[in-house]
């Protein structure tokens, strides 16, 4: 079987070709030694190594902060005009590229959002192969959603094996064909063998809140929300309205929201319909390993392990999913 | 789906109900379907420019014209904006969302209907509709306690139509100091306690309630104890709806969405959720 096999040495030819097609952001390793998805710039090396940039890529796709309205008492409400420039999104891992997933989803489907589908259908995916480490699960929890990408690169000798999931995929191929060469082998095994997997249709019962473990992890929580903000996942949005000054205009805008907080379920009059901290953990639990309204039994745990990173007080769901959801121990 | 984004819509008139509640008329667009196509219990979202948007459950009958009947209760930032709202002001709206009372399955029931203070705004819809159709359901009863008499809703029009025959009313007040002067039969009594006396047939009746979350708990296991079954219960339920097409995140009770799969859930749907019922 033949593979588009690309060197090493030629990884900037590479980088400088996607350019053509839009900007080109990857990992980078920054000056204060954090990984971010950033912009990738002429001569700088993408990080491939690194197993997880701090924040997930769903930043290009859901700003932290947008406006979703304006408003001028003479036209009403107005979806915003966005112009969405070309996104080339290079070196993502297999648990990215399944988070993407999941938020397509979500935000595409019926009726897209409007601005998420004009960001996503702008945006071209690159994966890259990686190895899982200690604190990663996407090894351990089988996921029916799927790490699709336009490229792929698996390591091999002396390269990549380059392979092609789409359409955009192809062009891009045909685009860089001169720096690759055709090989004879096999692709090497699929590391994203975890996702793609039909999970059961069997309805779960519900979660046993009288469990003690709810307490313990809520008792460790301290209610920052780290785990949500860097979750590829987390999608959690709250409205919020501003007037301008001239009393004749507003803007609506969406912000990541944080299901810890005390804030999120509360309701005018100041009722909480989660007031304990064990209740709002339990949310979080519920939405990473159930998930809510039309997705309910798909987990949206990818697996990445940024939640056990950031964790000042270092918890980890794992124990408690391996127990209470099905777990598949590689 | 529904589109959530706002269309024009001017304040017609403020009619205060209460103390803290009001009852507003709206005009939007003639033969839009956020006036013209929704059942009792779905909801809009109001926007209020530059304050912000809020989910509000339809208290009146769809309408062709493009008028929506709201009943406010002026407790939070929009609601608390809205209190000095004038007739001509702009507002958005946007809807109908979510799942509203299940009237097909109503058919030929006797009609229960429960209401707790402001909860009386989703089930009048329900009621209008129900009238409008009488011939086909059996008894219309009609439970409704608040506060004290001077927070009952829609008084006079409920006492017209038990007047008329064509409703069944029992009242009740959680305060004594006022019922002496309160309306005909109105009680001292609980939510909860106005069902003791009731005789219903719970094998052709169904039950639609909305009030405060404090008192489902309760509500719900004495019409058990009374024999109904689960899918013949339905309930209305407050959350946090911010979108109201699913996307969020907070209106979620178990893995089901308040406003997409409710926010009317049956209490079979709600069986073994945490926190459905607090």
């Amino acid at each position: 079987m033949a593979i588009h096999f690309i060197a090493d040495h030629n990884l900037e030819a590479l980088l400088e070709r996607l350019r053509r097609y839009g900007e080109l952001h990857a990992p980078v390793r920054g000056d204060d030694g954090v990984v971010r998805f950033s912009l990738l710039i002429p001569g700088i090396i993408p990080d491939l190594t690194a197993l997880r940039t701090l924040l997930p890529p769903k930043k290009y796709l859901l700003h932290p902060r947008e406006t979703i309205l304006s408003y001028t008492s003479e036209a009403g409400y107005q979806l915003p005009v966005e112009i969405s420039p070309p996104l080339i999104m290079f070196g993502l891992h297999p648990c990215d590229l399944a988070g993407i997933n999941y938020l397509d989803r979500i935000f595409l489907g019926d009726e897209p959002d409007p601005l998420y589908a004009a960001r996503r259908s702008a945006t071209t995916l690159i994966g890259v192969a990686c190895t899982p480490d200690e604190l990663c699960s996407c090894q351990q929890i089988l996921s029916p959603l799927k790490a699709l990408s336009d490229l792929f690169l698996s390591n091999v000798e002396g390269g990549f094996a380059v392979a092609s999931g789409s359409p955009r995929g192809d062009e891009l191929l045909e685009g860089i064909k001169d720096i690759l060469e055709e090989q004879e082998g096999d692709m090497p095994e699929d590391s994203r063998r975890f996702f793609g997997h039909a999970v059961s249709e069997q309805p779960r019962h519900e979660l046993d809140v009288t469990l003690p473990e709810w307490q313990e992890y809520a008792d460790k929580c301290l209610g920052c929300g780290a785990c949500s903000i860097c979750c590829p996942t987390c999608y959690c949005f709250d409205v919020l309205e501003f007037s301008g000054l001239d009393g004749r205009s507003a803007v609506r805008v969406r912000q990541w929201d944080n299901c810890l907080f005390k804030s999120h379920a509360q309701v005018a009059g100041g009722m909480s319909f989660r007031k304990d901290r064990a209740e709002r953990f339990r949310y979080r639990y519920l939405h990473k390993y159930r998930s809510f309204g039309t997705l309910h039994g798909i987990p949206s745990c990818v697996g990445c392990g940024r939640c056990r990173v950031v964790c000042p007080t270092g918890i980890d769901l794992r124990p408690l999913a391996e127990r209470l959801e099905e777990v598949h121990h590689g | 789906m529904v589109s959530a984004l706002p269309v024009p819509a001017v304040i017609k008139s403020i009619r205060p109900l209460t103390t803290d509640t009001s009852l507003f008329m709206l005009h939007t667009e003639p033969g839009h379907p956020v006036a013209s196509s929704f059942l009792p219990g779905q909801f809009l979202e109001l926007s209020l420019p530059g304050v912000g948007a809020i989910p509000v459950s339809y208290c009146g009958y769809p309408s062709a014209d493009g008028s929506i009947e709201l009943c406010i209760r002026h407790v939070g930032h929009v609601t608390a904006s809205l209190k000095v709202a004038l007739p001509g002001d702009a507002v958005g709206v946007s809807g109908p969302f979510g799942r509203g009372f299940p009237l097909l399955s109503f058919a030929g029931q006797d009609l229960l209907l429960i209401a707790g203070g402001l909860g009386m705004a989703p089930l009048r819809s329900l009621l209008l509709e129900l009238l409008k159709h009488s011939e086909l359901f059996g008894r219309l009863i009609l439970l409704y306690g608040a506060r004290e008499t001077g927070a009952l809703l829609f008084l006079e029009e409920l006492l017209e139509f038990k007047k008329r025959g064509a409703i069944e009313l029992h009242l009740g007040v959680d305060h004594p100091d006022f019922c002496l002067v309160g309306p005909p039969d109105c009680r001292v009594a609980l939510l909860p306690a106005l069902l003791d006396r009731l005789d219903i047939d719970p094998g052709r009746s169904s039950a639609a309630i909305c009030g405060p979350p404090v008192v489902y708990p309760q509500l719900v296991s004495s019409l058990r104890l009374q024999g109904m079954s689960d899918d013949r219960i339905h309930l209305s339920l407050e959350r946090r709806m911010k979108c109201g097409v699913g996307r969020c995140g907070h209106c979620a009770v178990g893995t089901l969405l308040c406003c997409v799969d409710g926010p009317v859930f049956s209490n079979e749907d709600l069986a073994g959720i945490e926190g459905a019922l607090t």
